[in-house]
């Protein structure tokens, strides 16, 4: 009888009802935001190696994360070249250049991401279309979301890095994620001449194909055994592993967002709560006499927790439907790349749940107080 | 604040009932209601300081440094898109700068983001952090931690580490050495800065100690030039006279237009402002909704209050003032339990996150005025059906 009670009870005063599932779903629509944010900073952090080919990353021991990796002698990747397991190797060089040609006469920071146009790790984004453009002289390609502070990213505009005079080749879509306000890939060639001391003798990044077939756990500690200790070997998975637990717990966005859904959790529980307990303050007679007419507490509960889910599940979709719509201003507006996937959506009705849940045990309190002789004798009226 | 009289009292009849403070009468009515109402209500104020906590704590932690500078007038390379960025320039600048009339004193600051590798003593492991140095003669930040050390940092590579640096780094502790850039160094001191979004810790030297640390091919030069001024100098002159005397691609900033010029760099950069003023709006449509739900039960429940009221002669008006005073008193009921609480969330999370979580004349007055708003808005919704409650027909 709980679930027919309980609808019943929501159908009685449709207004109140109508109230309560826009402040749960207002409280959703919190939770995905915050949600949102929470991993749309690692997502961020990934958004590189999400559009790069490798089965492996060799790095040295002082990787912390993409943007500070760490340097190690190219020879290693050479000789990781002849496992027989390893289809190949691809070394990924870092720098940071001034450029020379923003507006206003700034010259903001350039993340500068040089490769061997010939074994190129980045798909997608239109990068591997353009790998021809990268092998002419003194030629870049910018990431699209560079921030307009670099001036207009129009294809054959020369512009000056490091005091040396580049031509915008193109532009692909891959996010510049957290490596900076303007990010450019090079050729090696090209790299070595916009950095001269720095050379292409020592690599940040190693990516490694492996043969078709090869499990990367077995092939890794191949690898391991010729390396020395000063090399870290991750697999995909662990890297992503890595990246994910730096944002989330290394920088304060992890505790900013994570604190923000704390928050929008109790504004949920607050809101379900006062739904439920007026629900019950105006139906107490009715509750006192379904209990003198012999139904249970836990039936009343029931009740409860029946109505806490019918309005959460009203509430859910709309609030999911609006989420899909803010992570798109969230995504356009702060290049965050904020996204519905399925593990969110799981996370926000668990979120959902637990409010359903507590604030039908908070306001059980009350229920209590629905003792037929008591609340019959109380009233005068 | 008291009631306002009767509209209607020819005979002074109702002059009782007109003082009596019914707004806080029908609020305290049901303490256990709005007990709860003032909980969903505070929560939701509690989410809006925190969204107001959090981009202040946001932007203060880049403009932390530029606080702590010692100086009245700032000069550095008109190239630099924002202060936390490497742009050195050749030190004949600050030569030329006091020349000109009204410096008392300009002295170089020398800094580093990109080329110093910090080794944690406890761990052994390596990580980039942000560099100050200066001459110990001629001090640049106003912190006594770091003055109180000025002779020791005379000594050949010897530093100053940020207590309140990532504990990652490993700067806190007892530790009386680490390694820079490959060199062991001797830590003599510790002051409390903190992180932002750029740097994990901070790392401050002599300037000899600086320049024999920086790795070859790095530009040398100084960073920033902190200028005093003699007693009765005017700031704007003084800039003005600066810029007029030093190269076109040197840039001179008051430490107002140098706080501005860092925090539009952050504005417009990062999307801080708008992610936090998202959640800002949100926090006050659930706060307007909650708020609604409170007073729109209230008034259902006293509707025929509300009628005998107007049935003996109280208008319109009186009664939504009634309802206005009410959501007021409520507003004020719930933004001061969360203010509080604000307080001490903006402590745990300054603590957790490194970075300025303070509360600010400004988070006071625009979280109680965003309060107060969605109070008395929701409350005009509200009120609709009680205004016009037809005494006939609610009896």
């Amino acid at each position: 009888m709980s679930v027919p009670l309980a609808r019943r009870l929501l159908a009685h005063d449709k207004r109140r009802t109508a109230l309560a599932v826009i402040g749960i779903f207002l409280a959703i629509v919190l939770v995905f935001f915050e949600l949102g944010l929470f991993f749309a900073v690692p997502r961020g952090g990934l958004l590189l190696y999400d559009h790069m080919r490798f089965d492996l990353m060799l790095t040295s021991n002082q990787y912390e994360y993409l943007s500070d990796p760490g340097a190690f002698a190219k020879s290693w990747l050479e000789r990781v070249r002849a496992v027989p397991q390893v289809a190949r190797v691809m070394p990924v060089y870092f720098a940071s250049a001034k450029w020379q040609s923003g507006v206003g006469g700034r010259w903001p920071d350039l993340f500068v991401i040089g490769f061997a146009t010939a074994a190129s790790p980045f798909t997608g984004g239109g990068i591997d279309r353009q790998i021809a453009v990268l092998r002419r002289p003194d030629t870049i390609l910018l990431d699209a979301t560079t921030r307009p502070l670099f001036g207009p990213l129009t294809p054959g505009r020369v512009v000056t890095i490091d005091g040396r005079r580049e031509t915008i080749g193109g532009t692909y879509r891959l996010g510049t994620g957290f490596m900076g306000l303007g990010v450019a890939l090079v050729g090696q060639r090209n790299f070595a001449r916009l950095f001269p001391l720095r050379g292409l003798n020592f690599v940040n990044l190693g990516a490694i194909a492996l043969k078709p077939g090869v499990d990367p756990d077995r092939a890794a500690q191949e690898i391991r055994k010729i390396v020395p200790g000063d090399l870290r070997i991750f697999t995909r998975r662990q890297l992503e592993a890595h990246e994910i637990a730096y944002w989330t717990t290394r920088s304060a966005v992890g505790l900013i967002f994570g604190s923000g859904l704390v928050v929008a959790i109790a504004v949920g529980i607050m809101i379900v709560y006062q739904a439920l307990a007026t629900q019950i303050s105006q139906h107490l007679p009715q509750f006192a006499t379904l209990k003198a007419i012999g139904y249970g507490e836990r039936s009343l509960y029931a009740a409860l927790a029946a109505m806490a889910v019918m309005i959460m599940t009203a509430g859910f979709v709309p609030a999911a439907l609006a989420a899909l719509w803010l992570y798109a201003i969230i995504r356009r507006t702060t290049l965050l790349p904020t996204a519905m996937t399925g593990k969110e959506i799981l996370l926000v009705i668990a979120a959902s749940l637990a409010i359903a849940v507590i604030s039908a045990l908070l306001s059980a309190a009350s229920l209590r107080r629905a003792d037929p002789a008591e609340v019959f004798d109380r009233r005068p009226r | 604040m008291r009631a306002a009289p009767p509209l209607a009292s020819p005979s002074g009849r109702f002059f009782v009932i007109g003082s009596v403070p019914l707004a806080r009468r029908n609020l305290l009515a049901n303490k256990k209601r709005l007990l709860r109402s003032l909980a969903g209500l505070g929560f939701a104020v509690l989410l809006i300081l925190m969204q107001l906590g959090c981009e202040r704590a946001f932007f203060e932690s880049s403009l932390r440094v530029i606080h702590l500078l010692d100086g009245a007038l700032f000069i550095q390379s008109a190239h630099k898109y924002r202060f936390i960025t490497r742009q050195p320039f050749p030190p004949a600048v600050l030569e030329r700068a006091r020349q000109v009339p009204g410096v008392a004193s300009v002295r170089p600051l020398y800094a580093d983001w990109y080329d110093f590798f910090w080794k944690n003593p406890y761990t052994g492991k390596v990580f980039m952090v942000q560099v100050f140095a200066f001459d110990p003669d001629q001090p640049v930040f106003d912190l006594p931690a770091v003055t109180a050390h000025l002779a020791a940092l005379q000594a050949p590579d010897t530093v100053l580490v940020d207590r309140r640096a990532r504990p990652f780094l490993g700067m806190g502790g007892k530790a009386a050495a680490a390694e820079l850039n490959g060199r062991r160094v001797r830590i003599v001191g510790r002051f409390a800065l903190g992180p932002d979004f750029q740097s994990d810790g901070t790392v401050m030297m002599s300037a000899r100690t600086f320049a024999s640390l920086l790795p070859p091919g790095v530009a040398r030069g100084v960073e920033a030039g902190i200028v005093t001024l003699k007693p009765g100098a005017d700031p704007q002159a003084v800039a003005r006279a600066l810029k007029a005397a030093l190269p076109s691609d040197i840039a001179v900033f008051t430490k107002a237009q140098l706080l501005r010029f860092e925090r539009d760099f952050e504005a417009r950069v990062s999307s801080a402002g708008i992610i936090f003023a998202m959640g800002t709006i949100v926090g006050f449509i659930v706060g307007a909704l909650i708020s609604y739900q409170i007073v729109y039960t209230d008034l259902a429940d006293q509707l025929p209050q509300y009628a005998t009221l107007k049935a003996i002669g109280y208008g319109p008006f009186y009664i939504a003032r009634v309802v206005l005073r009410q959501a007021g008193l409520l507003a004020v009921g719930g933004w001061v339990p969360a203010f509080v609480a604000s307080l001490l969330l903006y402590r745990i999370l300054g603590e957790l996150a490194l970075i300025p979580f303070t509360t600010s004349p400004y988070i006071i007055i625009a979280s109680f005025a965003l309060t107060l708003g969605m109070c008395l808005l929701s409350a005009v919704f509200a009120m609709m059906p009680a205004v016009a409650a037809d005494p006939a027909e609610v009896f």
